[in-house]
């Protein structure tokens, strides 16, 4: 490897951004791994010192059924979230990529959402399902959609779903700019050129477009995965964690990420050490997860 | 370049100098104050703002609280990371004292104590400072029960309720209501089930202060007659309460059910007073005891939950306990308590009384000695969030059966033991 050697005025404009990511990342992150072997508590009680209690914290998360509730629940709607997003997105920026009238304006309304906060957006969806779509059942004649058991968000399983349509309605148009961005990369002449040769609008899908985006493809695969998985705001906001189901026998918050678990473990249990050892769990497997997502990503992109 | 690094240097040396003085300079006396009750929010702060003017002491008040995600403690403990904690914060009964009690200062000199109660006490010291009296019961709109045909005073116990119920249920249609009682249950609004309604079963009919219940409970020795009898008043509660509401209904659309007459009974407290002001509400209406057991029980459950603690490692603890102390003492303080607020004074030489109608009827369950305890604070927040909330939260769906219900809550306390 080639040693760089730098002159001292490259480390001092690197180092306001160096010192920040000291500061703001890697203390934190070291000191929080440090916090998830002790009993800290982050409130006040009487004797109780700070002591080291090596993995006791992570022992207690193996026997803990709503940990491994949370995270089967946060894997599967990584999944679907992750789909519905890159589905929606990438039907979007087809769209708004044709020649079509005013696909400015359907571009800044798709993006849009992505500007509310999930926790407002959360609140408003909650309003949706709950109010919103039984009145207009109730109007149109199905008075079944204002049935108590038929709300989205009374079922643990709607409620999930729930969750994904107000993720996808939330991203899908941030995701959309990155497709946009791909898709009039394309050089023109290849499409000109499978036009000429008579290929039809699906083959050209499949043949041009979809392989020269797969570059943005590694880049929106990683961000849904990471920001689905991570989901908090919106949780907290649409669901709170219920309705309430049982697992291994014992009842527990049926949608509750695990975003939200780690929350909870830290601010309701008292118990931030807990809280903490389960983010390091967390940290772990999506490191693991997302690295293994971009390198399988990486080998499918097609360089010029 | 030079020119560049020099607005750089001298930039960076201004800044230090800045945090400098900041750091040096003697900080003069300001309180803050956090609490947890934002409906009282707007009366404090114009409080607050007039002490300040007074007493040349700035006052921050920091409310919080009041839905799912967030609450008091919550930012307590930020606030303990941060090394910014507030000179008076609010704690609730003795599970909520023991994260803290490295911090509270013993208050059992000051002059308000003997003028109190309920001074929130440990081994004898007086740590908090009661921030109100507070009740619940069942709250009745008083017409709809006349029109009704319905005697408030059978309400005593499970066979009056469920007569009642079952009258009212019938002539939904005639009294233009959706339900006959306005219950939540979804997951954040456990507080509503698994706080206040579970005091039900840990004080309902005992003497006040009586610990028993809580104590068996807490061993992991259940009473099964008790919590059939209360397993049925929560059936019972749950199957005449409008479903939408009981189920993903919040906070608003529970209080508001009733505001507006869609409901006869509301599972709440006096603390609903400025919604129903709000609402402009002003149909006649009174709190009824609860109904968890067969045999009659006449008491509402009262008691001050709330208290203020002033922070042992503040630099403003004289501050502090002169806004406390004014409180109690001056008008202005009063006036704020019970006019701004619309709080029940914890303080016997107030002599100003609410005006909203449910504080006046727990104030007349008080002065009758009809109060029964608030016990539900001597289980941690733990088990009442994560273990009680989900279980009510699936007898409200259906999810379970009565007798599943049952045998749920008595596996939750029987883990309790240690």
């Amino acid at each position: 490897m080639r040693k760089a050697k730098h002159p001292p005025v490259f480390w001092l404009f690197l180092a306001p951004v160096l010192v920040a990511f000291v500061l703001v990342i890697v203390v934190p992150f070291l000191l929080g791994v440090y916090y998830s072997f002790t009993n800290w508590s982050a409130t006040a009680r009487i004797g109780e010192n700070l002591a080291f209690i090596g993995f006791g914290n992570y022992a207690k998360i193996l026997k803990d059924p709503s940990f491994a509730y949370s995270f089967m629940l946060t894997v599967v709607y990584t999944i679907l979230n992750m789909i519905a997003i890159n589905v929606i997105a990438f039907s979007l920026a087809m769209l708004v990529t044709q020649r079509l009238k005013g696909r400015n304006v359907y571009r800044a309304g798709f993006f849009v959402p992505n500007l509310i906060g999930g926790l407002i957006l959360g609140y408003i969806w909650q309003f949706i399902f709950n109010n919103a779509v039984p009145s207009i059942g109730t109007l149109l004649g199905f008075d079944s959609w204002a049935a108590a058991e038929n709300l989205v968000l009374a079922k643990s399983a709607t409620a999930l779903l729930a969750l994904v349509v107000v993720g996808a309605w939330q991203y899908a148009g941030y995701i959309m700019v990155i497709y946009v961005a791909a898709i009039e990369n394309i050089p023109q002449e290849l499409i000109e050129a499978a036009q000429i040769d008579g290929a039809s609008p699906l083959r050209r899908l499949f043949a041009i477009t979809l392989p020269m985006t797969s570059q943005a493809f590694t880049i929106t695969l990683f961000l849904t995965l990471v920001n689905s998985f991570k989901q908090f705001d919106v949780n907290v906001s649409l669901t709170a964690g219920g309705p309430a189901v049982m697992f291994m026998d014992q009842p527990i918050y049926g949608t509750q990420l695990l975003a939200m678990n780690i929350y909870n473990q830290g601010f309701k249990s008292n118990d931030m050490a807990g809280g903490q050892a389960r983010a390091v769990i967390f940290f772990l497997v999506l490191a693991i997860v997302s690295v293994i997502q971009v390198s399988v990503n990486k080998k499918k992109e097609i360089e010029l | 370049m030079k020119r560049t690094l020099a607005i750089l240097a001298s930039l960076i040396a201004f800044a230090g100098i800045a945090l400098m003085i900041a750091g040096c300079s003697a900080a003069p006396a300001k309180l803050t104050l956090a609490q947890g009750k934002p409906e009282i929010d707007a009366a404090l702060k114009a409080y607050a703002a007039e002490w300040s003017t007074a007493n040349k002491v700035p006052v921050t008040i920091k409310s919080v609280g009041g839905s799912s995600g967030t609450d008091l403690g919550t930012q307590l403990k930020a606030d303990l990371a941060a090394g910014d904690m507030p000179d008076i914060f609010a704690i609730n009964g003795l599970e909520d004292y023991k994260e803290w009690a490295n911090l509270t200062l013993d208050l059992s000199g000051e002059e308000w104590v003997k003028n109190t109660s309920v001074a929130f006490k440990v081994d004898g010291k007086v740590y908090g400072f009661p921030v109100a009296v507070e009740g619940w019961g069942m709250a009745y709109n008083g017409d709809l029960l006349a029109k009704a045909g319905i005697d408030p005073k059978t309400l005593v116990n499970y066979a009056g309720y469920k007569a009642a119920f079952e009258k009212l249920d019938a002539q939904k249609a005639a009294l233009g209501v959706k339900s006959v009682v306005s219950m939540a249950a979804a997951l954040d609004m456990g507080w509503v089930t698994a706080h206040h309604n579970f005091n039900s079963l840990l004080s309902n009919g005992l003497p006040y202060g009586d610990l028993s219940v809580v104590n068996a409970l807490l061993a992991g020795d259940v009473d099964a007659k008790r919590l059939g009898e209360y397993a049925d008043w929560v059936e019972l509660l749950f199957k005449y309460a409008d479903k939408t509401v009981l189920t993903t209904g919040n906070y608003d659309s529970q209080v508001g059910a009733f505001a507006t007459g869609k409901a006869v009974f509301l599972h709440q407290g006096n603390w609903t007073d400025p919604n129903m002001a709000q609402a402009k509400a002003t149909f006649p209406m009174a709190f009824a005891p609860h109904g968890s057991m067969a045999e009659a029980t006449d008491g509402i459950f009262a008691a001050a939950p709330s208290f203020y603690v002033v922070n042992k490692n503040s630099k403003n603890v004289k501050a502090a306990k002169k806004f406390l102390n004014d409180l109690v003492f001056s008008e202005a303080g009063n006036k704020y308590m019970v006019e701004g607020a619309g709080m029940i004074p914890a303080f016997s030489n107030v002599k100003l009384n609410p005006t909203g109608q449910l504080s006046k009827s727990v104030q007349a369950y008080s002065a009758a000695g009809k109060v029964y305890s608030w016990s539900q604070y001597y289980f941690t927040g733990d088990f009442r969030d994560k273990t009680l909330a989900p279980i009510y939260n699936q007898f409200a769906t259906g999810a379970i059966d009565k007798a599943k219900f049952v045998e749920l809550m008595t596996k939750a306390f029987q883990g309790l033991k240690k």
